[in-house]
């Protein structure tokens, strides 16, 4: 039977951090509607009117519904 | 004579209204007099009346009076289609009314459309519509909703809280001393509590600024809704008295909709701009993001006399509570002896000591004050008077001496002086028993003579035993509510919170030179948070720890249920006893007869909380506190004589008859019934509060008068020489706007009665029933139902199980929650696609909203047996049905993430760069490492890339600060869709709470059709489950070619007996051929005979059967079916959240069974009772396979010699491989042996053959 298997994920300990650096994300003020683009490690907070719930967009990629 | 206090909350509530109200109203008035018009032309047609049918009006008056059921929102009520044979007069009128409607435009559109409902008059009433008071006095119902009523009583109960107690509290702690300086002092002022704000808001600057938070805000964000405490202070620093004003000393929650609630007086419309639903009731808090309502608390009233013979022992008992002590003391009945019993005392005292100790030293007095005049109860008492010579206690201080020699000793005695006894008897006796009666200047009149008269109770019950006090009567239980806990909650706080600061102080002051001036102000700070964390948590967990009054309460408060708009509502008006469960007593759970009109007689839960758990009626309001001492002053001004120099002849004298307040005898009178007269007439002209209580109790000879908080009561119509107090002038004033509830209150024409005035009073349920003894009219029958069963459609016609049984499932019905259903995103969450509101409504319906936010569909039903899958209650629905959206819900699931933050600075991270495009599970994945909005997640898909740092301890190897990412090591830990029916991503929140943590909070959606067993029911508690989906060409039509959406078996009626779903049918049908809402309100509603008449005139049977031919052979069906709409609502539980199955799978590590459940894919268990049926049939290789092989399985090596276990084929004990054999055997047997093992005790296998040879 299956003996005592070391967890995988500790020692997979992630590599590539930095891709996600410099990369800036567009999120929806939840109050303005205004588009609030964040790097890591900003407040989240929206640029314009101060609100502090941020959506993220809607992807632009395709999906498909199956409409039942 | 004092006014009566003003009541800030309230008070604002109805001017408010009042304001709203008396806005112009013509516009609506007169368009709805046209559009009434037609309808008085055709009395037959609108007969229908959806009047309560109190009492059978002329044809005309219905006619007129009923005017339908339209609501007469100003267009509404001109385009809403009316019968079809109005149609041509309708547009005939037409033509005039668009110029009046241009003028008069802009006044509508200043009024919200909604705030219509709760107007008194919109069932299409114009101003000029005859008031008949029989049928329209039920108008003061939706007046009355508007200034009290069903979540009121919280938010009431919340504002006396923040306005009157806390200040109270802070009164009673006013002053803080220092033990090192005693010229030290600082003293609270003033206590108030500001709006609500952020915490980051708050601690920036003294200067405040208003917030713009909102409580859907702190929902997101996981926030406390809460707002500042702040106090002002005076204080000595050196040798001047400092005063500070708005100290902050920490957060209060707020409760939403109480007047310091930012929803407070907004309008509807603003309502939608703070994204807060105008049809929430209000009445919770916002805990770090949860709803948490603090359930209402019944308990036995406090500070009242109870006579109860428990085992055959009489005793009279008292709680007495006040803010500084909670005791209860006894006066028992043993071997025909009085005794007064406390938990003080080590053991019981004869009465006549106690008695002689308060004062009252002759026998004579003491006889006379307790059982009077009466030989009778003299010779009950007589032989008490045996102790004094036994003890040889015969005056006051040998009576002292002999109390305090018996009690208990509170702490060690100094040592070096005896005690005192007289000193602690008097102590004793003056705050400790009976602690509610005060003693001052040490006249101890007043609590001997309470002491007396519970002693006379007592002598009474034993005479007579049925004036032994009823525990179960409402009238003798108070409800607790927010208001009272959290107050208790402050009060346990706020002494803490000034224990701490005088230790802090007192810490400094005690050093003998300081370097600087002393200023108490900076350590008012220095402990910061302590209040705020303790109320909050409190709030969120709900165990009330208070060390004061010893207790340990948890489950206070519960989250608030938003699985539909009616089980928030049914939430809000819960109430919990405080009996344990176990007990196997009916008397608790059985319904009262005096919960009339104020508890709910159908809603209850099944099982064990039967009848513990029991809800408000409509029409209830619950008492807030009341001064006693203005109501004290009238009794005397009203001639009553004090009590305290009454003697016993003038106390129990004939005709005597003595006046109690909040059950504290104080005053005599010889004319009670004049005296409760003039008292209500007091009260009637808004002299004294409207909720002070008199009643008189014809047994004791007492009128008792209650200003107590927690008593539950009605308002009642007045009736004065056999006539009401309501007539059509009011009620049109009413209608007019000129007046409302609380005008009807001051002009005396409606009154509050609680429970024991209500059991003083004869009511009448109608006006035809009135007569010269009448004191009360019924505002309406139906409030006898509370606002969860009174969705139900003629519950008055079904037997009551089922009303019950609805009430359990109402709020279980998938519909919409509120209007920011959208914007709030809750753990789970159930919608139905296209709700509506049902066809067959009742007064409730609308009083509390339900048609705004329903939850069902008006479901075409045939009666009658199709195919066979529709046994057992099961259902068949129509595909094409379920094609066009019927019973089509969507599901929301919420899956939250918070980006921690660890103590070495390091906190949780994002981490896009560890997407890998390789793994299909990572594809949906965007590129700020969460999943897309808008994705499909199935199985297994990681839905967010999160990252852990390795290392979180403060105690890292470099020490000290580890900023993230510096370096450190990080773990993934990404979060994957675990469930096996796919689901899209509908929105992702980013938001931060209060400590800067982020929180992710992903929000996934499911849209799902019935499908085969999925739960339905209709409003009677007649659930089912989908049975079959059939097509449509399968089913069967009508001869106009209507098909049923639900075939229901008809073996559904007989045994259950909902003759209320068969009118429901009925009426719904009437309403759908004419176009009318239709009424099934309780003792009312629509009329069958109307209905048949409809259906007849419709060209349909008037029984509401119809001709169908069978989809599947196309002939007549051999019988005529019963075939209409009935409202059906979709339960909670669906297939898809049990589908569950196994073969193999995860197995717990402990026992190596299988897991138990579906969500650890846990396997099917064979159970005890199933095992006994394999035993009783003897299949033991069945039952090895099932609980054995199938399960956990194991092999051990056991040695034949010792017996116990080895391995390898060793046995370790005997030191051979001799006679080692392998057995199978269960992992958890192997387990407990090894378990036993651990405790010393051996267990020794014994082997023998599995298969003998002889």
């Amino acid at each position: 039977m299956s003996g005592y298997v070391p967890p995988t994920s500790t020692a997979a300990a992630t590599t590539t951090t930095s891709t996600g650096e410099g990369r800036s994300v567009d999120y929806t003020c939840g109050d303005c509607n205004a588009a609030v683009s964040l790097k890591r490690g900003e407040p989240i907070r929206c640029r314009s009117c101060g609100h502090r719930v941020l959506y993220k967009q809607r992807t632009n990629r395709m999906v498909q519904f199956e409409a039942r | 004579m004092p006014p009566r206090p003003k009541k800030p909350g309230p008070t604002e509530i109805g001017d408010a209204a009042a304001k709203a109200a008396r806005k112009p109203r013509a516009p609506r008035g007169s368009k709805a007099g046209d559009a009434t018009a037609p309808d008085a032309a055709n009395p037959s047609q609108s007969g229908a009346s959806d009047t309560i049918n109190v009492k059978p009006a002329k044809p005309s008056t219905t006619a007129e009076s009923s005017a339908p059921a339209v609501p007469a929102s100003g267009e509404t009520a001109q385009d809403a289609p009316r019968g079809g044979n109005n149609a041509v007069e309708e547009t005939s009128s037409r033509p005039a009314k668009p110029t009046r409607k241009r003028k008069e435009q802009p006044v509508p559109a200043a009024k919200d459309d909604f705030s219509n409902l709760l107007e008194p008059f919109y069932y299409g009433k114009s101003l000029t519509d005859p008031i008949n008071t029989a049928t329209d006095k039920w108008n003061l119902l939706p007046a009355f909703l508007k200034v009290k009523g069903l979540v009121k009583q919280h938010i009431d109960s919340f504002n006396h809280f923040v306005d009157v107690e806390l200040k109270k509290i802070v009164e009673a702690n006013r002053v803080v001393h220092s033990d090192a300086d005693d010229k030290f002092f600082l003293r609270y002022t003033d206590i108030r509590v500001l709006k609500p704000n952020r915490i980051d808001e708050d601690n920036k600057d003294m200067k405040y600024k208003e917030s713009n938070i909102t409580p859907n805000e702190c929902r997101l964000r996981d926030l406390t809704y809460a707002a500042p405490i702040v106090v002002d202070i005076e204080y000595r620093r050196g040798n001047r008295i400092v005063r500070r004003k708005d100290i902050r000393i920490g957060r209060l929650p707020i409760m939403l909709r109480s007047n310091k609630c930012v929803l407070h007086g907004r309008s509807n419309k603003d309502m939608g701009l703070l994204n807060e639903c105008e049809i929430d009731p209000g009445g919770y808090f916002v805990v770090r993001g949860q709803e948490k309502v603090i359930l209402v608390q019944e308990q036995l009233s406090k500070n009242r006399v109870i006579v109860e013979s428990a085992k055959g022992i009489m005793q009279a008992s008292v709680t007495s509570s006040t803010h500084e002590r909670k005791s209860k003391t006894y006066v028992i009945l043993k071997k025909g002896r009085l005794y007064l019993r406390h938990n003080i005392l080590n053991e019981e005292i004869p009465i006549v000591f106690i008695l002689k100790a308060m004062g009252i030293q002759s026998d004579h007095e003491i006889i006379l004050l307790v059982a009077g005049e009466d030989t009778i109860y003299q010779d009950q008492f007589a032989p008490n008077f045996e102790a004094c010579t036994r003890e040889n206690v015969y005056t006051q201080q040998q009576a002292l001496e002999y109390i305090g020699s018996k009690i208990k000793m509170m702490r060690k005695p100094s040592g070096y002086q005896r005690r005192n006894y007289q000193h602690e008897a008097i102590e004793c006796l003056a705050t400790i028993v009976i602690t509610h009666v005060p003693v001052f200047g040490m006249n101890f009149r007043p609590k001997a003579l309470y002491v007396a008269f519970m002693a006379r109770r007592v002598l009474m019950a034993m005479h007579d035993p049925t004036l032994v006090d009823d525990r179960d009567y409402v009238g003798n239980k108070r409800l607790e509510l927010a208001g009272q806990m959290l107050s208790i909650l402050f009060e346990d706080h706020f002494k803490r919170f000034n224990h701490e600061f005088k230790m802090n102080i007192d810490k400094v002051l005690k050093k003998p030179n300081r370097a600087s001036e002393f200023d108490a102000y900076d350590h008012m700070h220095l402990h910061g948070n302590h209040l705020t964390m303790g109320i909050e948590r409190a709030l969120s967990t709900g165990n009330w720890n208070l060390k004061r009054f010893k207790m340990e309460r948890a489950g206070v408060t519960h989250l608030l249920s938003r699985l539909s708009y009616i089980s928030a509502i049914g939430m809000m008006t819960r109430i919990s006893s405080q009996f344990e469960k176990t007990r196997k007593v009916s008397g608790p759970r059985a319904l009262q007869p005096s919960q009339f009109g104020m508890l709910c007689p159908s809603d209850t839960p099944e099982g064990e909380a039967c009848g513990l758990v029991k809800n408000l009626a409509l029409m209830t309001h619950i008492t807030t506190e009341d001064e006693e001492d203005p109501v004290r002053k009238l009794v005397f001004i009203l001639g009553a004589e004090d009590i305290v120099s009454a003697s016993g002849y003038e106390i129990h004298g004939v005709g005597a008859y003595v006046v109690f307040v909040n059950g504290t005898p104080i005053a005599v009178t010889r004319t009670p019934k004049k005296f409760l007269t003039d008292f209500r007439r007091f009260r009637r002209i808004g002299r004294i509060s409207e909720f002070v209580s008199i009643y008189i109790n014809h047994h004791h000879n007492g009128v008792h008068i209650a200003t107590d908080e927690g008593r539950i009561c009605r308002p009642l119509i007045i009736v004065e020489r056999g006539r009401t107090k309501v007539t059509a002038r009011y009620l049109k004033a009413l209608r007019k706007g000129t007046m409302n509830f609380d005008d009807f209150l001051t002009r005396g024409l409606v009154e509050y009665l609680d429970v024991n005035e209500e059991n003083d009073s004869n009511i009448s349920v109608y006006e035809k029933d009135i007569n010269e003894h009448t004191t009360h009219l019924e505002v309406e029958p139906f409030t006898i139902l509370g606002a969860v069963a009174g969705l139900i459609p003629y519950p008055h016609h079904n037997q009551s199980p089922r009303n019950t049984y609805q009430c359990a499932m109402g709020k279980q019905a998938i519909g919409s929650i509120a209007y920011n259903q959208f914007t709030r995103i809750d753990t789970l969450l159930y919608l139905m696609v296209y709700p509506q509101k049902p066809m067959v409504s009742t007064r409730t319906i609308e009083l509390i909203k339900y048609d705004k936010l329903p939850a069902g569909q008006n479901a075409t039903v045939a009666v009658m047996s199709y195919s066979g899958y529709d046994i057992e209650d099961a259902l068949v629905l129509n595909k094409a049905s379920v094609d066009r959206g019927f019973g089509r819900c969507q599901v929301f699931k919420k899956m939250a993430v918070q980006l921690k933050n660890y103590a070495n600075g390091a906190s949780d991270m994002i981490n896009a760069g560890a997407r890998d495009a390789t793994n299909p599970n990572h594809s949906k994945i965007g590129g700020d490492g969460i999943v897309e909005v808008g994705m499909e997640l199935a199985k297994d898909d990681v839905y967010l890339l999160k990252a852990t740092p390795a290392n979180t301890s403060i105690y890292s190897v470099s020490g000290g600060a580890n900023p993230h990412g510096g370096g450190g090591e990080w773990r993934d830990t990404h979060s994957s869709y675990k469930l096996p029916d796919p689901c899209y991503v509908d929105k992702i929140m980013v938001a931060e709470n209060d400590n800067q943590t982020r929180i992710i909070k992903i929000q996934t959606r499911q849209t799902r059709r019935p499908e085969l067993g999925d739960k339905f029911s209709s409003r009677h508690g007649q659930k089912g489950v989908v049975g079959i989906i059939s097509p449509q060409a399968d089913m069967p039509f009508s001869d106009d070619g209507v098909t049923p959406d639900i075939i229901m078996n008809p073996h559904g009626f007989p045994s259950r007996m909902t003759v209320g779903k068969m009118m429901e049918l009925l009426s719904g049908k009437a309403g759908v051929l004419e176009g009318t809402q239709q009424y099934g309100t309780a003792f009312g509603g629509s009329k069958v005979e109307d209905m048949a008449m409809i259906l007849l005139k419709k060209g349909f049977s008037y029984s509401g059967k119809d001709y169908l031919t069978s989809g599947i052979t196309g002939e007549a069906l051999p019988s005529y079916v019963f075939f209409g709409p009935i409202y059906y609502q979709k339960l909670k539980h669906m297939v898809q959240d049990k589908l569950h199955s196994r073969a193999r799978g995860p197995r717990a590590t402990l026992t190596r069974q299988p897991t138990e459940g579906r969500s650890r894919d846990g396997g099917l268990r064979l159970g005890e009772m199933e095992r006994d049926c394999l035993i009783a049939y003897g299949a033991s290789q069945l039952l090895l396979e099932r609980l054995m092989v199938s399960s956990d399985a194991h092999e051990v090596d056991v040695c034949e010699k010792c017996g116990q276990m080895g391995y390898q084929g060793w046995c370790q004990a005997c030191k051979t491989g001799e006679g080692v054999s392998k057995i199978t055997m269960p992992y958890a047997a192997k387990l407990l042996l090894q378990e036993l093992a651990s405790m010393n005790v051996k267990v020794k296998l014994g082997l023998g053959e599995e298969f003998p040879s002889g």
